[in-house]
């Protein structure tokens, strides 16, 4: 039996299922499990191989995908439909907002079981607080103050990080003293879709209309959104591309005062000495952007029973409340992640992240709008670290990404 | 990626080894540098000097490789610039423990699709967070010594790789080749053609679009998906006029050239033309995956574009021969030699399955005289008038004929009688509505009429040729009594029914606007020792 595990700029998530893959292998001795770590795009594209030729291109027996793949891929005739074969995959044993989202499978169809889960959230160093005068009482930071901070500390009167200059600097690092206030903690270096939608959804925007009748990425709250996020990096609050992950700083800045990530940094292995602090995605109101992985079964596979065995292993709540703590993360197990919430320094906020949280939409051709989007924001983001970013180029990108995204619709 | 048996007794012997994926190839790089050297961890780092962007591609941690997607642009003065730029090996410092980056230089040029980089750059770093050591000059030249003669059988993967790339493009060739050779009969041969193209190529969608000229139209024909699902996209037309739709614009070559990427790569637009004319349009998209469609792939494709216009069009000219010897020009019905094959096909399975067949078997009253009165161009007008109406009423089943002159034969299929005298009364009262313009007569139109004998399998006949002979029959008893009627065949008896409603003769008689070919009276000295069931 293969599994296909997704990346993760956290090795430690690898290591932790090795270990429980060994694990369950010692307690199963007739399963034999082997798994490979494969990035978003390596598995799309090994998925669409298979597609294309199955015979050279077999796909593995488990695989993680994010959930809102689950709708494309079961309709592809990939996914297999746990509710023939186990209770075992009752979403009704998740917290209510994972249960409503996988619940509603056509017929009862359940074609992925809810693995874990991350709320995205500013963080911010405690050391930083004096300089921009720290976050309101009711910690609901709006996104103009938030701006403002970044701009009281990039002003240079206050906490400054390890100061940078020369080399590859984007405008805006040229413009101020060379620190940046602000890091995103994704390892792609630039700003994606992830970083962007909680922005863009707090906007009124998104990928699609409510209906998802129609593509909505040249509507003006969409735009404004990511010329929001975008105009931090341009701004010289956040460095692109930034290289300190290289030099083994690992993934975060420690000299920044905030860092946006979907990680609790304030608790488990990622917590830095207690200097973190958090606030919920600034000017987000009441609904918070959630991500969601989840574990499938291949249709096509010749070790059903082994990877149903594998999935029940893995969901129970102890397993998932030691694999999410790994790399920081939440279980999509009701009971396990009520242990985890309170094992969270930051339980209040992360308990008002999820009784808002917002799921993106599982609709066939959302990961295909998904694609597009990161690719314009890949492409303003290379834009800026090259100091040629300009707006008409982002509102050009995104009317054609309109236009493909439309057509996407029309087609599926 | 196969190891060959010498191989796995000499782990450490790059040289020997045999990969058919740069992939596997750089995953068992690492593995080796891992297994001579005990660092912590190794990674593989690749620049793209476009971009000016380092990215990390594979890791290796606690005897794992993963992949990753991490990007960086190195400052001016890093010590992964260095190492690339003089490649040599360079050993550093960092926040978390110390480095040595292996750089290496790929050239694949000649082995690479034209919109591919011909060389391909980055190191391998080691790296150390136990041991609070740097790596020595002594350990960077033996690592760089030891990777550098590991990545030279990089060449020999490529080879391997590009063998099955060429391997798979002739096997390509001369399969679609036949099936492209081979495509006469239109519908399994769209889809055969579509197929092959998805079997070799696997888009995300192929579309086959064809040129009406009649309609002055680009009709949808077929689509495929990537799970090789055919279905019909017959419901889309496109109005064949300049600026009424993208597709029309590229099939009158009014947008940019005969071959047109569009959406980033994903989707070719590739025109049919044969002898310099174009005869519809071939779509292939990757849309839903956003995977370019590889250069390899358009340049085959694009030869291949001449054959596939060839095929669409043997398939389209076998059509018209097949429809020119098997239906009649004038009324659209199939020949009676079509008939023929039909019936005896239908009988068999109505006799092997036990279920009803009906026959209906009609012509049209007073043919010969209209044709005498008015001329034949009237006749034909006639003839034709009746067709569609046939057409227009059969189920998916039913088979209709001309079978000679004005006759026609209906064949249904699971029919019963009753049904088949319901079928025959929708024809009177459709053909009832029928008028012919005759702009020299009086009334400037004509009304048509017809007569039809209904027989039934198994009540009536047990063979084909009986079937055939009691439904003449019982045409022929409606023609000697009333005409405008159907009758049904009905047993043995001679008697004549009682009371027919002579429906179609009044119904001329009503239209006193248009000129009627119906008699006055019904021949009452028609019947011949059958009886006959008759419609009003």
């Amino acid at each position: 039996m293969l599994i296909w595990l997704l990346a993760d700029p956290d090795s430690s998530k690898h290591l932790a299922f090795r270990e429980m893959l060994e694990e369950f292998c010692a307690h199963f001795p007739e399963a034999r499990a082997e798994f490979a770590v494969k990035t978003r795009r390596s598995l799309w594209e090994s998925v669409f191989s298979h597609l294309r030729d199955s015979k050279r291109n077999p796909l593995a027996d488990v695989i993680e995908i994010p959930h809102n793949w689950t709708a494309l891929f079961a309709k592809l005739g990939l996914l297999y439909d746990f509710s023939r074969i186990s209770d075992d995959f009752n979403p009704l044993a998740c917290p209510g907002f994972v249960a409503r989202e996988y619940a509603s499978g056509e017929g009862g169809s359940v074609f992925s079981a809810p693995w874990w889960m991350e709320g995205p959230a500013l963080f911010y160093d405690q050391r930083a607080v004096k300089a921009w005068g720290g976050p309101p009482a009711d910690k609901n930071l709006s996104w103009e103050e938030f701006v403002s901070a970044l701009e009281k500390l990039s002003s240079g009167k206050g906490f400054r990080g390890r100061g940078r200059s020369g080399g590859r600097a984007s405008i805006a690092a040229s413009r101020s003293s060379g620190s940046y206030p602000l890091c995103f903690s994704s390892p792609a270096g630039s700003i994606g879709l992830d970083n962007v939608l909680p922005r863009v959804w707090s906007r009124g925007g998104g990928l699609f209309s409510q209906d998802l009748n129609r593509a909505s990425f040249n509507k003006d709250e969409t735009m404004s959104g990511v010329r929001d996020m975008l105009g931090l990096a341009v701004n010289g609050y956040a460095r692109l591309f930034s290289p300190s992950r290289f030099e083994g700083a690992g993934c975060l800045d420690e000299h920044s005062a905030f860092i946006f990530s979907p990680r609790d940094l304030c608790s488990g292995k990622d917590a830095k000495g207690g200097t973190l602090e958090m606030l919920p995605f600034p000017g987000c109101g009441q609904l918070f952007p959630v991500n969601i992985s989840s574990l499938a079964i291949f249709s096509g596979t010749s070790s059903l029973r082994q990877g149903v065995s594998l999935l029940k292993w893995l969901l129970k709540p102890e397993r998932s409340v030691s694999l999410s703590a790994a790399f920081s993360v939440f279980p999509c197990n009701k009971t396990a992640f009520e242990e985890r919430l309170e094992g969270s320094r930051q339980e209040a906020l992360y308990r008002r992240i999820f009784a808002g949280a917002d799921l993106k939409p599982n609709v066939t051709v959302y990961p295909t709008a998904e694609i597009l989007f990161e690719r314009i924001l890949w492409n303003m983001s290379l834009a800026i670290a090259r100091g040629d970013y300009s707006v008409e180029g982002l509102t050009r990108e995104m009317i054609i990404a309109q236009g493909e995204a439309d057509y996407l619709l029309s087609l599926y | 990626m196969k190891k060959t048996g010498k191989d796995k007794e000499r782990p450490d012997a790059p040289h020997h080894a045999y990969y058919s994926g740069q992939e596997e190839f750089f995953k068992a790089a690492l593995e080796a540098a891992s297994r001579r050297f005990a660092p912590d961890g190794v990674s593989l780092y690749e620049y793209d000097e476009k971009t000016s962007l380092m990215s990390l591609r594979l890791r290796m941690l606690r005897g794992s490789v993963f992949e990753h997607e991490e990007n960086f642009m190195p400052e001016a003065d890093s010590a992964a610039l260095k190492a690339l730029k003089n490649l040599q090996p360079v050993s550093f410092k960092g926040p978390a423990g110390y480095f040595a980056a292996i750089p290496f230089r790929l050239d694949h040029s000649g082995a690479s699709p034209r919109n591919f980089p011909a060389v391909s750059a980055g190191f391998i770093r080691l790296e150390r967070y136990s041991r609070k050591a740097p790596f020595s000059r002594r350990e960077c030249a033996a690592a760089m010594s030891y990777i550098g003669g590991f990545l030279r059988n990089y060449y020999k993967a490529e080879f391997s790789s590009l063998n099955e790339k060429y391997s798979r493009n002739i096997e390509a060739i001369t399969e679609l080749t036949e099936v492209f050779a081979g495509s006469l009969r239109v519908r399994d041969s769209f889809k055969r053609i579509l197929a092959g193209i998805q079997s070799y190529f696997g888009f995300d969608r192929v579309r086959l679009y064809l040129i009406d000229e009649k309609n002055k139209k680009l009709k949808g024909e077929l689509s495929a998906d990537i799970r090789g699902q055919v279905k019909s996209i017959g419901y889309e037309e496109i109005p064949l006029e300049a600026g009424s739709h993208r597709f029309a614009d590229i099939v009158l070559g009014r947008d940019s050239g005969a071959f047109m990427e569009r959406y980033k790569d994903c989707v070719l637009y590739l025109p049919l033309a044969v002898q310099g004319s174009n005869i519809g349009l071939l779509i292939v998209d990757n849309l839903l995956s956003q995977q370019r469609i590889a250069q390899e792939d358009l340049v085959l494709l694009k030869s291949f574009a001449g054959q596939i216009g060839m095929a669409v069009d043997n398939v389209r000219l076998f059509d018209k021969v097949e429809e020119l010897s098997l239906y009649d020009e004038l009324t659209r019905l199939p020949l009676r030699r079509y008939f023929n094959q039909r019936f005896q096909e239908e009988f068999y399975r109505a006799e092997r399955f036990k279920q009803p067949l009906a026959l209906v078997w009609g012509d049209i009253d007073y043919f010969k005289e209209v044709n005498d009165t008015y001329g034949h161009q009237t006749g034909d007008l006639a003839l034709k008038e009746v067709g569609r109406v046939i057409l227009s009423n059969l189920r998916k089943i039913d088979f209709p004929c001309r079978y000679g002159g004005d006759e026609v034969i209906i064949m249904l299929p699971q029919a019963t009688g009753e049904e088949a005298m319901k079928f025959a009364q929708r024809l009177l009262e459709e053909l009832s509505e029928v008028r012919i313009p005759v702009p020299f007569s009086k009334t400037r139109e004509l009304k048509i009429s017809m007569s039809f004998g209904v027989s039934t399998f198994p009540q009536d006949a047990s063979s084909q040729e009986k079937l055939l002979e009691k439904a003449d029959s019982a045409l022929y008893w409606v023609k000697s009594h009333f005409r405008g009627r159907a009758a049904l065949y009905a047993g043995t008896v001679a008697e004549e029914s009682k009371g027919p409603r002579q429906a179609g003769a009044a119904a001329a008689e009503k239209a006193p606007r248009a000129d009627a070919f119906a008699p006055g009276a019904p021949n009452k000295n028609a019947g011949f020792g059958e009886k006959y069931n008759v419609n009003d």
